[in-house]
């Protein structure tokens, strides 16, 4: 309670010092404009991460058999359950895993599975059957639904400056920022400004308005961000990464109230064909350490509770390791879910099964989209189905 | 005047300032005949670079630096003929149409070539068929080996078909959904076995492979080979209908006009799939110069980039400048998201891909450094970040040269005129205003910048 009324007083009185000149009336109550609901984080493995080097079998022969020099000894695993540890890499989550705030799923993935990266990452965008083309993302098509009448362009932001398919829509399109004084600095050109203010009934033609539209919409979003961001600054303890900005950067404006429900953020280069371990475990580390951070930081503000964190990559990679000490494209793969909600903490399903593969390749046992489903109803208030043009089950995830 | 800039940038990717000041005035048969004059003359072949021989690849293969090496390499050699392709769109010498109608049939028979000789062969196959008949444009695609590696066919064999390249054939290249059921594309994946590519790259049919059975495919039965399912394919009139309507889209207006639409599509059936033909009447007709048709378009991110460079005799110092505007704005030659293609339109837009669109004549004329991160490639293990600046040069002569007037508003007018294909929103002089230059060339400077940095000149 406190904290809002601190946050309430703080941004009425920094935005009624900052409020740029062209700002009108509707700008300055969307300056206003605090989140309803919980907020879902995705982050992105981008590159295709060895699962079964993240989460390890430890116990498993066939596990060491396929990967020679590639496997991590049972030595160095975290050990977390009796089959299954963690890369040593991953040490900054066992904490997180003890306390109950992560669960992870195993063997995710979907029928005749693609094993190119573009491909098979615009599936898990989207959603779509394998053999299907759709040019929106679920995350967009969820704005379609759900945001149809929402002032606000943010009310999904990529922490980037290009947008991924995940987020647009139909009609809708997520926000893609980078940084929210960077993204200040491109609307601060002066003709902008002038042509920002042209009323809206001047323009004739749909797509010209529509070009208009995402102008002004942009500019009073930097203003709005820029704002927001300065509400709240952390007091955590970050690591360096550019990945660990982007989180801490999420965090601030979750904290601030931040009109805004899902952020996404990625981390890149997981394609490891050759010398795997050196590379995977640099990422994994990044990662570990940005997470253990952010939950940290939402924990200390209370918010844990309303905020769901998704991490996936757009597939495994096969069992057996290649010539070069590394892996190819595979396919299933594990999923993880942080936040204060989880159903079932820990390991939310039993581990990839090593002997019955397809052709090298581990067998989904779980469709994302049932994850997405759940995500969908029970986190995003959302209708599933028309969302993922089709209905699954969900799962008993949060 | 605005009818032959319309058709410029339809058929093309706009004029230079010396083309407009040449053209501008001219009927518009006599522009569509040259444009068609040209792109005959420009139909030849692209040399073709050879593949590594097939026992290198083995060897590389087997050693995962040498293979890495090689890929990078032949990624290099498509960047290269991307960039080289872009020229040719800017480039006033080369054929306008003929680009442009294989810049159209790139989206439409979508392929990412992983080798160059693959690509620079796809593009020629592209180039070749670009104004020609449909018919043989299919077959030659049906053979290419770019697009039969994309497609798996190379894994489409007796024992086990592959479907992927019978089903976008139909779904994505000639019929549309709903034209065909689960059945026709099985049977037509069993005529397609055995066409592949080997390892030079270059197609070939392999006997062995294929599946010289008795097939029924749309109720005809016969031992069918490819050419046979396309002729039955094109034998229906679903499938002109289905080109006309994307060429429609593309060249006309999103918006579709059933009536044209249907009366184009018979036209086209009738004509044995004339591609020529069809594209002249397009642009011979009264309703392509409709006031609606016009600067409704939002240009794609070759477009804009083609068209901009055009327009000031840009040229990028670094080829890599360009890579980084396509992959900024999401459109990347030989690198389409999928075998759909770019869905177009306002599919083009959103809050950063805008941004950078407007901001982007600003960064060019004056070498501004701006910070943008973009997501690297999969391999990458760090996004392109930190500030930028493109280096390049701009020649402003020919259009200060073809612009009458002296003060800032004559200027803008005249500018206005040449620049945008819409009117502006508001009157010319809101955008003159705190203009603080004096002399002629600084004006025009200044004004081209700010004229390109409205909504409208997003529009073609």
């Amino acid at each position: 309670m406190k904290r809002r009324n601190f946050l309430k007083q703080s941004a009425l009185a920094s935005t009624a010092m900052m409020i740029p000149a062209f700002l009108n009336d509707i700008s300055f109550g969307q300056l206003m404009a605090r989140r309803a609901g919980k907020v879902l984080v995705v982050v992105q493995f981008s590159g295709g991460n060895d699962g079964l080097n993240t989460i390890v079998p430890y116990q498993n022969d066939l596990y060491y058999q396929n990967r020679p020099n590639l496997a991590i000894p049972k030595t160095e695993v975290l050990k977390v359950s009796d089959e299954l540890g963690f890369n040593p890499a991953l040490q900054a989550l066992q904490g997180l895993y003890d306390e109950g705030v992560m669960s992870i799923v195993n063997s995710v993935g979907y029928p005749n599975p693609d094993r190119s990266h573009f491909r098979s990452m615009d599936i898990w965008h989207t959603a779509s059957e394998s053999t299907e083309y759709l040019n929106s993302g679920w995350l967009g098509r969820y704005l379609d639904s759900n945001c149809a009448g929402c002032a606000s362009p943010y009310q999904a932001i990529e922490l980037d400056d290009t947008l991924s398919l995940a987020l647009k829509g139909e009609k809708r399109r997520g926000f893609a920022m980078s940084d929210p004084a960077q993204l200040k600095r491109t609307t601060d050109n002066k003709i902008l400004q002038a042509v920002g203010k042209t009323p809206s009934t001047a323009h004739h033609e749909e797509n010209v308005a529509y070009l208009y539209k995402t102008l002004v919409d942009t500019q009073s979003s930097a203003d709005y961000l820029f704002e927001k961001s300065k509400v709240y600054r952390s007091t955590v303890a970050y690591p360096q990464s550019e990945f660990a900005k982007d989180l801490k950067m999420i965090s601030q404006l979750i904290t601030a109230d931040t009109d805004t429900r899902i952020y996404y953020a990625s981390l890149t280069g997981f394609d490891t064909h050759a010398n795997q371990r050196n590379r995977q475990e640099r990422l994994l580390q990044q990662y570990a350490e940005a997470m253990k951070a952010f939950v940290q930081d939402l924990k200390q503000n209370n918010l844990l509770n309303d905020v769901l964190i998704m991490t996936f990559s757009e597939f495994g990679r096969r069992v057996k390791q290649n010539a070069s000490a590394g892996t190819d494209h595979g396919t299933a793969n594990n999923l993880f879910l942080m936040g204060g909600n989880l159903k079932k903490a820990g390991f939310f399903n039993g581990p990839a099964d090593l002997k019955n593969l397809d052709d090298g390749d581990l067998k989904y046992q779980v469709d994302f989209r049932d994850i997405y489903t759940t995500v969908l109803n029970r986190w995003l208030d959302a209708p599933a189905p028309q969302i993922l043009g089709q209905s699954f089950k969900g799962l008993e995830l949060v | 005047m605005e009818k032959i800039k319309h058709l410029y940038w339809r058929a093309g990717f706009g004029l230079s300032p010396t083309e407009w000041q040449q053209k501008k005035d001219w009927p518009i048969s006599k522009a569509i005949d040259e444009l068609f004059a040209q792109a005959r003359q420009a139909q030849v072949s692209l040399p073709v670079a050879e593949m590594g021989l097939p026992e290198d690849m083995e060897k590389r293969r087997e050693n995962r630096e040498l293979f890495e090496q090689m890929l990078r390499e032949e990624k290099r050699r498509i960047f290269e003929y991307n960039v080289n392709w872009v020229n040719r769109m800017a480039n006033p010498k080369e054929s306008a149409l003929l680009e442009r109608m294989t810049f159209f049939w790139h989206g439409h028979f979508a392929c990412k070539p992983d080798f160059g000789k693959l690509g620079i062969q796809y593009l020629n196959t592209l180039r070749k068929h670009a104004l020609g008949n449909f018919r043989d444009m299919v077959l030659a695609i049906a053979q290419d080996p770019a697009m039969i590696r994309y497609l798996n066919n190379q894994q489409n064999r007796k024992e086990k078909p592959n479907e992927n390249f019978a089903r976008e054939l139909m779904e994505l290249f000639t019929l549309g959904r709903g034209n065909y059921t689960e059945k026709d594309i099985k049977e037509a994946a069993r005529a397609f076995t055995g066409w592949s590519s080997d390892l030079r790259g270059d197609y070939i049919f392999r006997p062995m492979w294929h599946d010289y059975g008795s097939k029924t495919f749309f109720g005809k039965t016969g031992t069918f080979d490819g050419k046979d399912i396309i002729n039955i394919i094109l034998e229906k009139p679903q499938t002109a209908q289905f080109i006309v309507r994307k060429i429609y889209k593309h060249f006309v207006n999103d918006q579709v006009d059933e009536t044209l639409v249907s009366a184009l599509s018979k036209q086209f059936f009738q004509s044995g799939y004339d591609i020529g033909k069809l594209m002249q009447s397009i642009f011979s007709s009264d309703w392509f110069y409709a006031a609606q048709n016009r600067g409704n378009r939002i240009k794609s991110p070759i477009e804009f980039t083609a068209g901009l460079m055009r327009s000031v005799e840009l040229k990028f110092e670094q080829p890599l400048g360009m890579l980084f505007i396509q992959r900024a704005l999401g459109q990347i030659l030989f690198n389409p998201p999928n075998v759909a293609g770019w869905p177009g339109g306002k599919t083009w837009i959103d809050n950063s891909t805008l941004m950078l669109r407007l901001n982007l004549p600003g960064y060019l004329f004056n070498s501004t450094e701006f910070s943008l991160r973009t997501k690297g490639e999969f391999e990458d293990e760090a996004r392109e970040k930190g500030n930028r600046r493109l280096s390049n040069t701009i020649n402003l002569q020919p259009l200060s040269a073809g612009i009458k007037g002296n003060s800032s508003n004559e200027i803008a007018t005249e500018l206005a005129k040449y620049l945008l294909l819409t009117p502006t929103a508001l009157p010319i002089e809101t955008y003159t205003k705190e203009l603080p230059a004096t002399d002629r060339e600084t004006i025009i400077r200044q004004m081209t910048t700010r004229l390109m940095t409205l909504p409208e000149y997003q529009m073609c």
